[in-house]
């Protein structure tokens, strides 16, 4: 039953829905990356440069939303960071979905020829929080995994 | 989810492909040096990147890789006569050495020199490790030998098989480096198989079935970190190796021997996947030899007489749906070669990427296609070499250690991930 001929026959229904990914900077190498990412004609993806005080997500398209609001739409949440461990609103990010099950992902950009030293400060930052974690060399990976996720 | 352009891209290696033309860069695995057990031994079919080939042992001792089909009416040398330094064609006795030159036509004059302006497409064959390599690239850009480190111990302390296995090259490697399916699929066999139970890391496996996974760029490939808890706030790390294009090497599970994979493409609905066993400092024990060639740990049964599994997919891999019940299977299928390789072909031979719905955890998947694509773009539009033909990207091991809850596994593992002679292995 797995020949060619046998493969023409699959179903061709649509077999998902659309998957709502939010993905934040949460330092100014991620933020950089967040920024380059978000031109990319997105369906379902919304991208944030930071979180302010009282809890709001800053929107690089000016759309600002309560993290609460944001991580309850969200079926994936990708923390973008570099090295050197600024990424502090790891945390209240991670907690908030935490407690909505959301699934997390975190990335570690910028990270090719970085100290160990540095590399383990935002790892330290991101691993509590991160039900997987990617260190990639080159930023446009990224987008690929989020092309790979149909975002 | 993949385009289907990009998957075309990356599952198309016949001739003048770009993937196929990648693939050539290398040296890759062709037969088992016992294929060929003797000088003037009856040569052997040889399908490699859709190209049908005949590999045989001259009377010297010579290995050759030529084209399958005497080049007088087509005849495939498979019927040919090994004798005298070279096969010679049943049907008229044409003769080829193992260059693919042609050294004599009977039914011509040998002073009209008729044979030398008849010559096959031949390929390097070189005897390494107990496993006959081969290069298909332009002669010109031919790398050095392998050096992976299965093929540079002694002989007692590695074993080699390969399987037939029925799907394209890249969802076969796919499933290799797919480290969040070990958990279910092969969660029965770490307490049972002879080549993985007993190690104190199996322990860390089966207490937690939800690892986090780090994904992490080499120079080679990628390293694909899966993490566990384990005493006092460390965690326990499975680290897997992927070379570019289509290697791996398993973390080790206590003092049993280190293994991993090559997935060779056959043509693109077919793949040899290479299943390897060594230890770096020890010869493998007959028990464990024996249990290799009984298709335990990662290698497989036989069809007698071939290489494709006594489980396959026309006997439905021998499923047995009482085990799967009882849970002595996940899946029912046997053994943990097969439970991959029946769920890998039951995709098809060629899967339709646009329909997979991959997650979060399907990270090191991702990457490995990005890195694929990256590497064939450079090869094909600027020449740039891929990685893992520089001999230092072979020379690098799979690590299984526990380290401080916020070190970078690179950092911690440094050492432990690179081959070195008549070191141990990193294993718990």
């Amino acid at each position: 039953m797995n020949s060619a001929a046998e493969a023409r026959f699959r179903v061709q229904a649509p077999n998902s829905k659309p998957r709502a990914i939010t993905v934040v900077a949460l330092d100014a190498d991620g933020e950089r990356v967040v920024r380059d990412i978000s031109s990319g004609g997105w369906q379902n993806a919304r991208f944030f440069t930071s979180l302010s005080p009282d809890g709001t997500l800053i929107g690089i398209a000016g759309t600002n939303i309560t993290l609460t609001d944001e991580v309850e739409a969200s079926d994936l949440v990708v923390l973008v960071a570099g090295p050197g461990g600024r990424a502090d609103l790891a945390p209240r990010i991670g907690e908030a979905c935490s407690a909505k099950r959301v699934m997390t992902t975190g990335f570690v950009v910028g990270a090719a020829g970085v100290s160990d030293t540095e590399l383990s400060k935002t790892l330290a930052q991101l691993r509590p929080w991160s039900l997987m974690v990617v260190i990639a060399n080159n930023d446009e990976y990224i987008a690929d995994m989020m092309a790979a996720l149909r975002a | 989810m993949l385009r289907k352009e990009q998957n075309d891209l990356l599952t198309q290696t016949g001739p003048g492909t770009p993937m196929g033309r990648m693939f050539r860069s290398y040296w890759i695995p062709a037969l088992l040096a016992e294929e060929l057990p003797e000088n003037d031994c009856p040569p052997v079919r040889v399908k490699l990147l859709s190209e049908r080939l005949i590999a045989f042992r001259d009377t010297q001792g010579r290995y050759g890789l030529v084209d399958e089909f005497c080049a007088h009416r087509g005849v495939s040398l498979w019927f040919a006569r090994n004798e005298d330094c070279g096969l010679r064609c049943s049907y008229h006795g044409w003769k080829y050495d193992v260059t693919g030159q042609c050294v004599e036509v009977p039914s011509e004059p040998e002073a009209s020199g008729f044979a030398n302006k008849i010559k096959l497409r031949s390929y390097p064959l070189v005897e390494r490790g107990g496993v006959l390599w081969t290069y298909m690239g332009p002669p010109e850009t031919q790398p050095p030998l392998p050096e992976w480190e299965f093929i540079t111990v002694p002989p007692k302390q590695t074993f080699s098989s390969k399987r037939l296995q029925e799907s394209n090259w890249l969802q076969a490697m796919e499933g290799g480096i797919d480290s969040s399916h070990v958990s279910f699929l092969h969660r029965g066999d770490l307490n049972s198989d002879p080549l993985f139970k007993g190690a104190k890391g199996n322990q860390y496996n089966l207490s937690d079935a939800r690892p986090v996974f780090e994904v992490v760029e080499s120079p080679g490939g990628l390293y694909i970190g899966a993490r566990r808890n384990a005493e006092n706030g460390q965690y326990y790390w499975r680290i897997t190796q992927w070379v570019i294009p289509s290697f791996t090497m398993i973390a080790p599970r206590g003092n049993h021997s280190v293994h991993g994979h090559f997935w060779i493409p056959i043509d693109d609905e077919n793949c040899w996947t290479w299943s390897f066993d060594y230890h770096p400092t020890r010869e493998l024990t007959p028990t464990e030899v024996g249990a290799m060639r009984d298709g335990k740990g990662i290698h497989v049964r036989y069809v007698p007489g071939t290489f494709r599994p006594l489980a396959n997919k026309d006997n439905d891999y021998m499923i047995d749906r009482a085990a799967q019940k009882a849970g002595r299977t996940f899946s029912g299928v046997e053994g943990i070669a097969m439970q991959d390789a029946s769920l890998q072909e039951s995709m098809g031979p060629i899967v339709d990427r646009m329909k997979e719905n991959l997650v979060s955890t399907d990270n090191g998947i991702i990457m490995a296609r990005h890195r694929l694509l990256r590497a064939v773009k450079a090869f094909i539009d600027k020449g740039t070499m891929p990685p893992g033909i520089d001999v230092a990207h072979q020379k690098v091991r799979s690590a299984a250690i526990v380290l401080p809850p916020d070190v970078p596994f690179t950092e911690g593992a440094r050492d432990a991930l690179l081959a070195r002679p008549a070191v141990a292995p990193a294993s718990v």
